[in-house]
């Protein structure tokens, strides 16, 4: 009897996961993928969004630092709805040694990475926001990625290309069939029910929590959570990345993305059972804003949005429990060579910059198991939505015109925002006016893009990403949500939900205009709203 | 300039201060920086309950009329919530199930009125449950910018063309026994509430929207209009620059729009709000009252201002400015003896007294307002 059978299921809806499905279904093959919460939830959707030029590995692991370069490259074509072009500085300060920045351009060359020294005066007119006690800079071709829009475009090709999506839905077990692993077991967390999903191989791709699924399959993998923090600041102070041309340390890039820029990250490792609830210590916020503020002085003075924190998924290159030997690049693991349970593969590590090569590598091992021998066209193929260059000639294609509404959304979902209704002037009233956001927008990711709840809108069309942290759109947006589903039960939950996760991101930052703002809220909530 | 007393803050506390001192036959001066909590008002003075009759009589001789009736308010998300007392623009309903059948009427296009929530709440309470859409071209205008089609907005146009909205809600209107509608009616005048009630052949309710808060600008309007008519001074977009404070007594303050020129009184009400109104602030490392430096008490750990949980008591809501008795603001830790604090910026330090919110503002403004007029200070 078949049940439920496939040739691949991928666990976790990360970008690895995403990327995998994606390359995996361009190959013809059967793909379910499984996500136990929404998409890009864990570390895909909580870094610094940076389109690494690679410049930052290129003098300690030169490996790594080719890999950023070549994929930085591709995904400038293959998505570049979600990136923004807008190269980055390595800086040497006062305090620092001038002496590494040869070492480090010489090191960027071997790379590959085009690293060009430019004189700190000419630096400082090309980046204004920089510190002007600059002794040195060089320029790289870094930029920002969004990677909510590219894990959703990756997961949208995916389905485009066949793949099944199942999210809110958990991996509890592994179904083995004496040393091979043949499906996994899963609960849904919306309808409460239990699943079995078969298939010849299983690709591990849960980031962090991929220590778990190997456990459930009986394997060992050495995962080494190590918790980064950021802070998003309220304007896009600078718009250049800003790096420090020296090891890599705490707090030493600043990335603008969108209307906003974000400093980070710190690095402390946690117990891997902390991984679910981390949360930003007042010491790492105090430390983000005095070093950020030798990037970029105004970011002392600039009104901070948000706190938050990822954990990275390192993880012992080899069997070696004792962590000494920790990677930051690509860990692809074939199970059966290394622990003999077959049909299981994980791929881990990594980076966002580099998840396309992970789910090519991934991929390769599970075609070569299957025996397809197709070759894989993901680093030529642009993401749905990419294609063009600017947003403006995007938009411009789709309208006549366009509003900054329409530009906005251009910019979000690159030609894509054609499916947009904005027929009329209902469709493009804003629900969100800190980021832009138009009725007409939700409206087709509610009806496209697998939206449970408000917290899912968010990383797909940034409403409540803006000032206001969602105070006014959460409310506007769980009103159409409650349309949409016909439950106000069900939204005015989620709407609690949604607040209480945008506080999160506030508390540790809570005074100033962002302390202003927490009494409004509670104000409104509490007292208008009466939730 | 000589003033007996001095107000610094022009919201629900200052005003209903400013208005008593004037109403005693003070000289009165109100520093106003301009927004407010009026600007998000529900509508409910909450907590407001042991002084209601005195608030009414207050309020009425401004022409802002009140509901002192104890029964319960229906919230905008569908919450119904108990009251006591309220503007003439809240319905008061005596139980949850509030007709047999309802109509709500919404905008076409105005997102701050949650339809949705409120037909789900009543429907569960036995009231059925229609929802229906105004469209007037008078409003066309409002939605070729994104962001226009907001509650004060909107009751702009409705303030002229109510009439037309209505023969519309007139149409659509059933066998429903209740018509439920956003609070964006009367802004510039609140007898066009009434007018409604007459012109619709269904009892009428109105609910809150979003904010800003139609019901809670008119009021505020209406009750600095009743303080300008009896003589107080309202400096109407100033702010307090600096304040002269010895052995303590405050002799004078300066403001930005008054430049050199100093306000002397024989008594000072700091009246000027929680963080929102910045009659609190905060940095990384400090709680403080920006204008006096008066004393607040708040833990040393910044982690220990916040809960959690955002629907949690927050620590932070409750922090203060200390003061004695007899509200009188505390400094160094002694009162300053012609400085009194009323209203948001005293935070949760004396709800046990006076309680919070709209009734804390409007028991400890009636409570210094009876300390001064008493001499007994």
């Amino acid at each position: 009897m078949k049940r439920n059978e496939y040739d691949v299921i991928i666990v976790g809806g990360g970008i690895t996961g995403a990327g995998t499905a994606r390359d995996c279904a361009m190959r013809g093959l059967k793909v379910l993928l499984i996500e136990r919460h929404d998409i890009a939830t864990g570390a895909t959707g909580r870094n610094h969004g940076l389109l690494h030029s690679g410049a930052r590995y290129a003098v300690t692991d030169q490996e790594s630092a080719n890999e950023c370069i070549r994929e930085n490259m591709i995904l400038r074509r293959i998505a570049s709805h979600c990136v923004d072009e807008t190269d980055g500085f390595f800086i040497t300060l006062p305090e620092d040694d001038l002496n590494y920045q040869a070492k480090f351009v010489e090191s960027c060359l071997a790379a590959g990475i085009n690293a060009e020294i430019v004189d700190p005066k000419e630096a400082l007119r090309m980046e204004p926001a920089m510190n002007p006690d600059i002794i040195g800079a060089v320029k790289v071709p870094d930029g920002s990625v969004d990677p909510f829009r590219l894990c959703a475009a990756n997961m949208v090709d995916a389905k485009l290309h066949g793949a099944q999506v199942l999210l809110y839905t958990e991996v509890t077990g592994v179904i083995k069939d004496g040393d091979r692993v043949v499906g996994v077991k899963t609960y849904n967390h919306q309808t409460h029910k239990s699943g079995q999903y078969y298939a010849n191989i299983t690709v591990n791709a849960a980031g962090i929590w991929g220590q778990r699924i190997a456990d459930l399959a009986g394997v060992k993998i050495g995962m080494f959570p190590a918790k980064g923090a950021l802070l998003i600041f309220a304007h896009r102070v600078n718009g250049i990345v800003i790096n420090r041309c020296r090891k890599p340390a705490n707090a030493d890039i600043l990335v603008p993305g969108d209307t906003v820029c974000i400093i980070g990250t710190t690095s402390t490792k946690i117990p891997f059972e902390e991984c679910d609830g981390v949360r930003v210590t007042p010491e790492e916020v105090n430390l983000l804003i005095e070093e950020g503020a030798k990037l970029a002085p105004a970011l002392a003075s600039t009104r901070i949005l948000r706190a938050y924190a990822g954990v990275r998924p390192l993880v012992s290159a080899d069997n070696d429990p004792s962590g000494r030997n920790i990677s930051r690049g690509i860990v692809c693991l074939d199970h059966e060579t290394r622990d003999g349970v077959k049909g299981f593969i994980s791929i881990t590590g990594g980076k966002l910059m580099t998840y396309r090569l992970m789910a090519e590598m991934a991929t390769d091992l599970v075609c070569k198991k299957l025996a397809v021998d197709k070759a894989c066209e993901t680093a030529s193929t642009p993401l749905p939505g990419s294609g063009e260059k600017s947003f403006r000639e995007v938009a411009e294609k789709i309208w006549e015109n366009p509003t900054t509404v329409q530009k906005a959304a251009a910019g979000r979902l690159g030609t894509g925002a054609a499916r947009i209704q904005s027929a009329d002037s209902l469709d493009q009233s804003l629900i969100c006016e800190c980021e832009e956001v138009s009725v007409g927008e939700i409206n087709s990711a509610i009806e496209r893009l697998d939206v449970n709840g408000l917290t899912d809108l968010r990383r797909r069309t940034r409403v409540g990403m803006g000032t206001c942290q969602g105070e006014l759109c959460g409310c506007r947006a769980a009103g159409l949500l409650a349309k949409a589903h016909g439950c106000a039960d069900r939204a005015r939950a989620d709407l609690q939900d949604f607040m209480t996760e945008r506080w999160k991101g506030m508390y540790p930052i809570g005074w100033g205009d962002a302390l202003r703002e927490a009494e409004y809220t509670q104000w409104v909530y509490k007292h208008v709203l009466g939730v | 300039m000589r003033f007996d007393t001095v107000i610094i803050g022009g919201g629900l506390a200052g005003l209903t201060a400013g208005i008593s001192l004037q109403e005693a036959g003070q000289k009165v001066a109100i520093v106003s920086a301009g927004q407010n909590a009026m600007h998000f008002f529900s509508g409910s003075f909450e907590e407001a309950a042991p002084v209601r009759e005195r608030v009414s009589a207050l309020f009425a001789a401004a022409g802002v009329r009140t509901n002192a009736i104890d029964g319960l308010q229906l919230m905008p998300m569908g919450k119904f919530q108990p009251v006591s007392l309220t503007l003439e623009d809240v319905t008061v309903f005596p139980e949850e199930h509030i007709a047999e059948k309802a109509l709500i009427v919404n905008f076409t296009g105005f997102h701050d009125f949650y339809c949705t929530f409120l037909a789900e709440t009543l429907e569960k309470a036995g009231t059925a449950c229609r929802i229906r859409f105004v469209r007037l071209p008078e409003m066309e205008h409002l939605r070729t910018s994104p962001s226009e089609m907001r509650s004060v907005n909107i009751a702009r146009v409705l303030d002229e063309y109510w009439e037309k909205a209505v023969s519309d809600i007139r149409i659509l209107l059933g066998d429903e026994d209740l018509i439920i509608l956003p609070q964006v009616f009367g802004l510039k005048d609140a007898s066009v509430l009434d007018k409604i009630r007459t012109a619709l052949p269904a009892r009428v309710a109105f609910v809150g929207t979003m904010p800003p808060s139609v019901p809670g600008i008119r009021t505020q309007m209406l009750l600095k209009r009743r303080f300008e008519v009896l003589g107080g001074t309202f400096l109407m977009g100033d702010e307090v620059t600096s304040a002269a404070l010895h052995e303590g007594v405050v002799s004078s303050i300066t403001t930005r729009n008054l430049d050199t020129a100093r306000l002397f009184a024989d008594h000072f009400i700091l009246a000027s709000g929680g963080y929102f109104s910045k009659g609190l602030a905060a940095t990384p490392t400090q709680v403080y009252e920006p204008l006096f430096g008066l004393d607040i008490d708040y833990p040393a750990e910044r982690k220990d201002w916040y809960d959690a949980d955002f629907f949690a008591e927050q620590p932070f809501m409750d922090f203060g400015v200390k003061t004695d008795a007899l509200l009188h603001a505390v400094k160094d830790g002694e009162p300053v003896k012609n400085l009194f604090c009323i209203g948001s910026v005293l935070g949760g330090t004396r709800k046990e007294d006076y309680g919070t919110a709209a009734g804390l503002a409007i028991r400890t403004a009636f409570a210094v307002v009876d300390t001064i007029k008493g001499g007994n200070v």
